[in-house]
């Protein structure tokens, strides 16, 4: 009874107001709400997170921690969590004549250990950009899990839809025995052409997001992605990591 | 004395080091196999972790995410280490910031921690010393002094104060022989005790030592006299001839049964079977182990009442927020959780070691505003049991055929496991699966001791069209999957898949044989296989396999059990505990489930599915 009281009352005083009050408050709403989806669109573009992925040993705590501090002070373990913080390029703040406010970087830095990759799930679609590392110098013993892996990661569904460019990072290059970026890019794309036979055959039952990767039929190459794919070399510990940040400038507030 | 203390984030971070000036010169980095072999294999609840000459020791701090690990020589027994770590942790984590990076201003602290704690521990020990007359025997007493100086490595003679604890496992002796005249040493009061061999190996490169201990005991150590006796009698099975397996004291009748088809096969010898005794049908005892329904109701009714306290007190908190999960506010929910598990045929010892383990991993975290104590253990527990059923290798089996192949050898598979849990069923599915791959195939009867085992393959063989090796019955198997292994690559044959006969894990001439078998022929691949029915036998099946396989391994580096075929799936509807239970006590992933009794039954175990049907 008192809500139709409260109602009738609300009905009259609003035909008490003067039309054009009325029409004036309705069209401020309108367009603060367009306002907000507009901008609310933008936003999600302009995504500024980063993801750090490869085998476990394969330097990536030491890469966040030389993005973000600029040394890679005592030295790591093998990561039980991921490492994810947001800040400025360590090299962007030396710079102070950039007249434009460098935009903050949102690093994460997923463990590779096996057990742990479901994480790299959740992390995933939010990302703008993929770093993955490889260990130049022990390559040869690992190369057919870092394939794996890599392959596990280019098949992912959200990687493909939302064509999120991958940077192949060959680490530890300052070591006497790392090899090449050729060689390795050649190494992982023959063995991802062999996993491309092996992985198609698994049980439908399980399948949860598989892509066929490239044109099926030829050779595999990394050119054959629809997502960019790049390479690069970089040494963690003793700071060359010019690569990277290009890579992370050109991705980052685009 | 300490070799080094290491505090870490969780992301891997290292935030401050004992000894700097070495940097990480540990040998074989220990700190990374504790985290891949220990704290993430959710074991964390456990007191030590040992990893070939050093012992490690760890505490958390689980609100800051930081991980504080001393390591020590595995042949000392420093008794501060625990006391050592909590007081670290009480201090650092006053000083830490997550800002910061350097902590070098610890160094004074951590002297400081040390010594007190250190003093502490002699203080303890004085007292203990006190409290009981110290035996002083002089030839004991040379003994203890050679093996001191060849323990320590720098000779400062370390004060004892060997006060023989009463420990059970034998260290009395050693207590003893190391306590008299020894003088303490000013710096360093670390006692030097042995450490006690029954607990861990005797490290190869202190074989003087294992030889002067056994002599003092006056009991003898466990593993050392074990690998003693071991050695001796691995020489017998190797004279004796194979004799027939008789599984109760009756009489063997001597009328041969022979019942092999004729027609068919002209590479097939005539088979001669041999009736051992009586059919054991009528005295076969079928044990099925029970671990789901035991106290059921019991818990159900201990629950509710539990549940109405915790549910007021966890709302009240849960509003108020800001409150640190204390051991005693986890004890409900992880109670809860743990029957939870047990209903769903989990076995009962890994129930409670992952209860703890998440429990450790819980303390001292701050509640968040709004989340009862129930839900975030029971995220915890869904994050372990994820961690835990994820494969830390590859499961993809092709890959390897595919590997080997290019090598040119043939991929050996070897099927082991226990009586009656699926062996050929499963192999002939794995066999189809292969084929419908591609892959070439070749079956190896290396089951030489079941009637009919076959002929069961033999039949399989003939309804996939797959070449079948085998050698009739009254074989050494080892021997038979040799052959088969240069026949297929003779052949060409992509796949050698290995049946064995079953064996329980107790039995010492059967697992020997197994173990025979692996070692000469080195397979690619060693599946254990068994069923899903199986409740806490589990446990014990898996380890001691485990176990068996690496004491009487030949080689340096044993073959252990690389994979699990979980049989039997259809028959549980979701009481799914066995896969879990084998999998954390053996780290091996499931690489296949046999779900049904058709060639097609096969499929691969979908770990987000069984998490949710344990939790559920």
């Amino acid at each position: 009874m008192e809500l139709e009281q409260l109602i009738d009352q609300t009905k009259q005083w609003i035909s008490e107001q003067p039309v054009e009050q009325i029409y004036l408050a309705v069209a401020v709403l309108i367009i603060t709400f367009i306002f907000f989806l507009v901008f609310s669109f933008l936003r999600t573009s302009k995504s500024n997170t980063i993801v750090l992925a490869g085998l476990s040993g394969s330097g990536k705590t030491v890469l966040f921690q030389q993005v973000r501090d600029g040394s890679s002070h005592q030295g790591t373990v093998t990561s039980m969590e991921p490492n994810d913080d947001t800040f400025v390029l360590h090299s962007d703040l030396s710079e102070e004549k950039k007249k434009k406010k460098p935009v903050p970087l949102h690093l994460i830095d997923v463990p590779g250990h096996p057990r742990l990759k479901p994480k790299l799930d959740d992390y995933l679609p939010q990302a703008a950009g993929l770093v993955f590392t490889v260990d130049a110098q022990d390559f040869l013993y690992n190369y057919q899990a870092a394939a794996e892996y890599l392959y596990d990661i280019l098949t992912k569904a959200i990687l493909v839809k939302k064509k999120i460019p991958v940077l192949i990072l060959c680490n530890k290059t300052d070591k006497v025995t790392a090899h090449s970026k050729e060689f390795i890019k050649k190494q992982l794309e023959k063995e991802i052409d062999k996993l491309r036979a092996s992985r198609n055959a698994i049980s439908t039952a399980d399948v949860t997001n598989e892509v066929v990767l490239g044109t099926p039929g030829t050779a595999f190459t990394f050119a054959q992605c629809q997502n960019k794919i790049t390479m690069a070399e970089a040494s963690g510990l003793t700071g060359n990591i010019s690569q990277v940040e290009q890579f992370i400038k050109e991705n980052v507030g685009r | 004395m300490l070799e080094q203390l290491l505090i870490f984030t969780r992301g891997g971070l290292v935030l401050w080091s004992s000894c700097r000036a070495l940097g990480n010169a540990l040998k074989g980095s220990p700190i990374d196999a504790l985290i891949r072999s220990c704290l993430l294999e959710e074991r964390s609840a456990d007191s030590s972790f040992s990893h070939e000459s050093y012992t490690l020791k760890w505490a958390f701090h689980n609100e800051l995410g930081l991980v504080f690990v001393a390591v020590y020589q595995r042949i000392l027994h420093l008794l501060y280490v625990d006391d050592l770590l909590s007081a670290v942790r009480r201090e650092f984590s006053e000083i830490y910031d997550p800002k910061r990076i350097n902590y070098d201003d610890f160094d004074e602290m951590f002297r400081q921690l040390q010594k007190e704690a250190e003093a502490r521990a002699e203080e303890m020990k004085k007292l203990k010393q006190s409290g009981r007359a110290p035996p002083v025997q002089a030839k004991k007493g040379g003994a203890g002094q050679r093996t001191l100086t060849g323990v320590q490595g720098n000779g400062t003679k370390k004060g004892t104060g060997g006060a023989a604890k009463d420990d059970s496992d034998g260290d009395t002796g050693n207590g003893r022989l190391l306590s008299n005249g020894v003088d303490n040493g000013t710096k360093g009061t670390n006692k030097s005790r042995v450490a006690s061999m029954g607990k861990e190996n005797g490290a190869p490169d202190t074989g003087a030592f294992d030889v002067n201990k056994l002599k003092m005991r006056s009991k003898t150590g466990k593993k050392g006299d074990g690998e003693k006796k071991s050695a001796p009698t691995k020489g017998e099975p190797k004279k004796a001839v194979k004799k027939n397996r008789v599984w109760d004291d009756k009489p063997v009748e001597e009328s041969k049964l022979d019942f092999t088809d004729e027609k068919g096969d002209e590479r097939m010898e005539r088979d001669v079977v041999v009736v051992r005794g009586e059919s054991m049908m009528d005295k076969e005892e079928v044990i099925s182990s029970e671990s789901e329904g035991e106290d059921d109701n019991e818990v159900e009714g201990a629950k509710p009442g539990a549940k109405k306290k915790g549910w007021f007190s966890s709302m009240f908190k849960s509003i108020a927020g800001n409150s640190t999960l204390e051991k005693a506010d986890l004890q409900p929910a992880l109670k809860a959780l743990k029957d939870r598990l047990m209903t769903k045929n989990v076995a009962e010892e890994i129930a409670e070691k992952l209860c703890e383990s998440v429990a450790t991993s819980l303390e001292g975290k701050k509640l968040g505003s709004f989340t009862r104590v129930s839900s975030t253990v029971q995220t915890a527990m869904e994050e372990a049991l994820l961690r835990i059923l994820t494969p830390k290798r590859s499961i993809d089996i092709l890959r390897d055929v595919h590997a080997a192949k290019e090598q040119g050898r043939p991929y050996v598979v070897v099927f082991v496991g226990v009586n009656g849990v699926g062996k050929s069923t499963n192999l002939a599915k794995v066999a189809y699966w292969l084929l419908q791959h591609d892959v070439s195939v070749m079956l190896a009867a290396c089951d030489t001791f079941r009637s009919g085992a076959v002929e069961q393959l033999r039949t399989h063989a003939r309804r996939l069209q797959i070449p079948i090796f085998e050698k009739g019955y009254e074989k050494d198997p080892a021997i038979v999957a040799k052959e088969a292994i240069q026949e297929a690559a003779r052949n060409k044959s992509d796949v050698v898949l290995v049946d064995t006969a079953g064996r329980m894990q107790d039995n010492e001439p059967l697992m020997r044989a197994l173990s025979k078998l692996i070692n000469l022929n080195n397979p690619d691949l060693v599946l254990f296989v068994g069923e899903a029915l199986v409740g806490n036998d589990a446990v014990d099946q898996l380890s001691k396999f485990n176990q068996k396989l690496a004491d009487l391994s030949t080689v340096a580096t044993a073959r252990l059990i690389d994979g699990i075929l979980l049989t039997k799936f259809d028959t549980i509807d979701d009481k799914v505990g066995a896969a879990l239970s084998m999998v954390y006590i053996s780290g091996a992933p499931v690489m296949f489930v046999g779900c049904g009794q058709s060639y097609t039954d096969l499929k691969k175990l979908n770990v987000k599915s069984i998490v949710k049907t344990l939790l559920k």
